[in-house]
């Protein structure tokens, strides 16, 4: 019965839906604000990458609210699970020695490859969002690895901190300067370079501090509780 | 300061964020500061409030974010309207952050003072913003601090009723997020005045779907019924200083954000009508399902639900006396319904049941005194604030000819009189044995403020009149807001 | 067109999942195809016949032949945003599993509606 109704209720959502897509053209030109980003962002913001420019500068507010939604995420992940441990009787196999030493192997190459990536974020695809969860898995394979692994979780929150205020503080210092909130105020250098496009690169990678940090601590809150050790 | 700091609306979002990422810092250098940082930021705002809002009653503030001119960047508007529900939600964060100094004692606390923080600051992002899309973000900073702080308590079901509301949050999300993919797809744009002017662009048909989208999506964040399954579990799970902020604060950020794109988007009379429609079904069952609640805070909840509904029925006839009554109703219950809440948990703890009021009136004197205060504003009795709310709500609906529902709204009216006053006679009248127990001075002082409050606006309605008047201007207006907008 | 019929058939399936199914982490697995679902219908819409990624990488590249930034944009977004519901879901899970020892919501009478 129950099944019925919601199947009743999933065909009219998706009548519904597909009726408002059929009037969209799949696969043509339809933009309005994308042409202007896309022919503004080299003179303008010095970024090569146009999503990243609409990301941290056109709409970097939207990225600064993202931020804060995983931000909030890792905090309200801690405030849930606070005071719980999972119990000591639950077992669970020890990780072999290939996985061990795999791990320990990977993980600075991991580091390395996503600290690459949120560097090149204006350049390349990719950016601090993408450079921080490649981070995280780097984390998560140690987690995995090393039965007795734990993250350093002083030092995560004081990292992400740090980030997030350098994010907050490149939007104010903006204003300091007589301008708009997170307007850039560096010069735009030479596009296709590292060091181009103003401030999108500092805050790409804060970003990707940020994001590599907390997905880290979430993980690892999340591995500790059910995982039976602290 | 101020020269290096050109103080604008974007103060309201950039300070509770920086403070929020700084707390863990210095929660590392002392404890105290947990708590006294977010009193600090609540300051800030509220002298951010002080300086912009009068402004705002002259010219609508309009900030472009990075510098980007709309619809290229994301602009803030900030209003008479945007201005009004700024400033209330600031002002009721500082009230609740007062509150909570000394009856917030669940750890971890710094966690609470942040989620907190960010709880107002996306309300008011909400309020403020301009882009479609920007709104998104702000209900999901909003969502997800009240997702964590309903499931912050440890015992029983409080995490199940945070799964609740995450679920149905999460199907508000995906529809809102929907309407939006829909908006994109045919006019290209995301700011809203530029949508407003693009609409034509969108079929009718694809318009009502896109509507109905909207409407769950923020409908469920207001709490319109039958899509507020989720709000009385989440109101008496959460932490009674968390409850009145719901009430108070996100539930009116939800309400703003469906005024706003209805009447920029939809402004067909069919969609308005609806609206109301849905609020009056609201009042009427919220009100019938507070009659039958035992425990307190869920009769509140309830209660609340039904004060939301009348602020909506009210809204739904988007005439100027219908948004004016609509935005008396929000702020009246803002303040009263906020106050009731601290009072309850004041009074008689998290799980309090109607039982557990028996007596009180001797052993609590001032907190009997204000519930009662309380109750008799929700109820409409003059002369306390939510006399007039009431009364501007029935003259909106006379004046469009709506007989029928302000016989509605006088019915539930005796409805919401016997429960309240049920719960009142218990104070007094009941014998009763209720433990003895002192309420903290800075507790006190947070519940006086908003019983000033009520008492302030029921002795002198007309001081707040011009602002009601201008937020329902500001509203109704949306030539003026998408020329302010779209100026250059 | 396809596209945004299998994209909206993605988000369907994760609806029906959290309307049907009794496992709380399968309710959880549906709110994320939910968004997967939305955010590749995100994509689809501005992807565009022979466009290629909107990065001047190379010269000569210009902006007619490339596809629509701002749904890609958007879709980071709110990828996160998924993620960070999902995690906190997960976190409630972790708990109402600690206190009934059971996923299934209907050996949880709290769970009722």
């Amino acid at each position: 019965m129950k099944k019925l109704l919601a199947a009743f209720l999933l065909g009219f959502i998706g009548y519904y839906l597909y009726t408002a897509f059929a009037g969209v053209p799949f696969g043509e030109n339809k933009m309005e604000v994308g042409k202007d980003y896309l022919e503004t962002t080299v003179p303008k913001t010095g970024a090569v990458n146009t999503v990243t420019s609409i990301v941290v500068n056109y709409r970097g507010f939207d990225t600064l609210g993202e931020v804060t939604v995983l931000f909030l995420a890792a905090t309200g992940l801690g405030a849930i699970l606070f005071g719980m441990k999972g119990k000591p009787e639950d077992k669970h196999r020890e990780p072999s020695s290939i996985l061990t030493t795999g791990a320990k192997a990977l993980f600075p190459i991991i580091v390395l490859l996503g600290a690459y990536i949120f560097i090149h974020g204006h350049l390349t695809p990719g950016g601090g969002f993408q450079g921080g969860t490649i981070i995280a898995t780097g984390v998560l394979i140690l987690i995995l690895g090393i039965k007795s692994f734990h993250a350093n979780h002083a030092l995560l929150s004081v990292m992400e901190s740090l980030a997030g205020i350098t994010f907050v503080v490149a939007g104010i210092l903006g204003l300091a300067f007589g301008k708009n909130f997170l307007e850039n105020i560096l010069p735009l250098g030479t596009p296709g370079q590292v060091l181009s496009a103003g401030i999108i690169p500092i805050i790409y990678i804060a970003v990707g501090f940020k994001v590599g940090a907390e997905l880290a601590g979430v993980l690892d809150t999340l591995m500790s509780t059910t995982r039976g050790e602290e | 300061m101020p020269e290096l700091f050109p103080l604008s609306p974007v103060h309201y979002v950039a300070a509770p964020l920086l403070a929020a990422f700084l707390l863990p810092l210095v929660a590392k250098l002392s404890r105290s500061f947990i708590k006294i940082l977010p009193g600090l930021t609540f300051l800030y705002v509220l002298y951010v409030s002080a300086v912009l809002y009068p402004q705002a009653l002259q010219a609508p503030i309009i900030e472009q974010i990075a510098g980007w001119a709309p619809p290229l960047g994301i602009n803030l508007y900030y209003g008479p309207m945007a201005g009004l529900f700024a400033s209330l939600f600031s002002a009721l964060g500082f009230i609740v952050w007062l509150y909570s100094l000394t009856q917030m004692k669940q750890e971890p606390l710094d966690r609470f003072y942040i989620l907190l923080m960010m709880l107002v600051a996306g309300a008011t992002g909400m309020v403020l913003t301009g882009d479609i899309f920007n709104l998104f973000v702000f209900m999901e900073i909003t969502a997800i601090s009240a997702y964590s702080l309903t499931a912050f308590l440890r015992e029983d079901d409080k995490a199940e009723a945070g799964f609740k509301y995450i679920l149905i949050g999460s199907l508000a999300s995906a529809f809102v997020l929907l309407g939006i993919a829909i908006l994109y797809s045919y006019t290209g744009t995301l700011n809203l005045a530029d949508l407003a002017l693009n609409m034509d662009k969108v079929p009718l048909s694809v318009r009502v779907i896109v509507f109905g989208l909207f409407l769950v999506g923020f409908g469920i964040e207001a709490e319109i019924f039958p899509l507020n399954g989720w709000a009385p579990d989440a109101y008496s799970a959460a932490p009674a200083p968390v409850s009145a902020l719901f009430a108070g604060i996100t539930v009116k950020a939800a309400l703003y954000a469906l005024a706003r794109v209805t009447i920029l988007l939809f402004p067909f009379a069919g969609s308005m009508a609806l609206i109301s429609i849905l609020g009056l079904v609201t009042l009427v069952i919220s009100e019938l399902a507070a009659l039958h609640q035992k425990n307190l805070f869920r009769m509140l909840a309830y209660s609340s639900m039904g004060q939301v509904g009348l602020a909506i029925a009210a809204l739904g006839l988007f005439t100027a006396e219908g948004v004016y009554a609509a935005l008396f109703a929000m702020i009246n219950h803002a303040i009263v319904k906020g106050m009731l809440f601290l009072t309850v948990f004041a009074m008689a703890g998290g799980s309090a049941t109607l039982d557990g009021l028996n007596g009180m009136g001797r052993k609590k004197p001032i907190l009997s005194l204000l519930f009662t205060l309380g109750a008799f504003a929700i109820i409409g009795l003059p002369p306390f604030s939510g006399f007039w709310s009431k009364l501007s709500v029935l003259t909106a609906m006379g004046q469009t000819g709506n007989y029928a529902m302000i016989a509605i709204v006088l019915a539930t009216t005796i409805v919401e009189a016997a429960y309240f006053l049920r719960a009142t006679g218990r104070l007094y009248l009941s014998e009763g044995n209720p433990a003895e127990g002192k309420t903290p001075l800075s507790a006190i002082a947070a519940l006086a403020v908003l019983a000033a409050g009520i008492l302030w606006i029921g002795f002198f309605p007309g001081s707040i009149d011009e602002t009601l008047t201008a937020g329902a201007q500001d509203l109704l207006d949306t030539a003026k807001y998408t020329e302010g907008v779209l100026k250059d | 067109m396809i596209y945004y019929i299998a994209s909206i058939a993605v988000m369907l399936i994760g609806l029906y999942a959290v309307l049907v199914k009794k496992n709380l982490i399968k309710i959880v697995i549906g709110l994320s195809l939910m968004d997967a679902g939305t955010h590749l219908l995100l994509v689809a819409i501005g992807f565009i016949k022979g466009g290629t990624a909107p990065i001047f990488s190379e010269p000569g590249l210009t902006a007619d032949a490339m596809v629509d930034p701002v749904p890609q944009a958007l879709v980071l977004t709110a990828i996160v945003i998924g993620l960070a519901v999902t995690a906190v879901a997960l976190a409630l899970v972790i708990r109402i599993y600690a206190q009934h020892k059971t996923l299934d919501i209907r050996k949880i009478s709290s769970l009722k509606w």
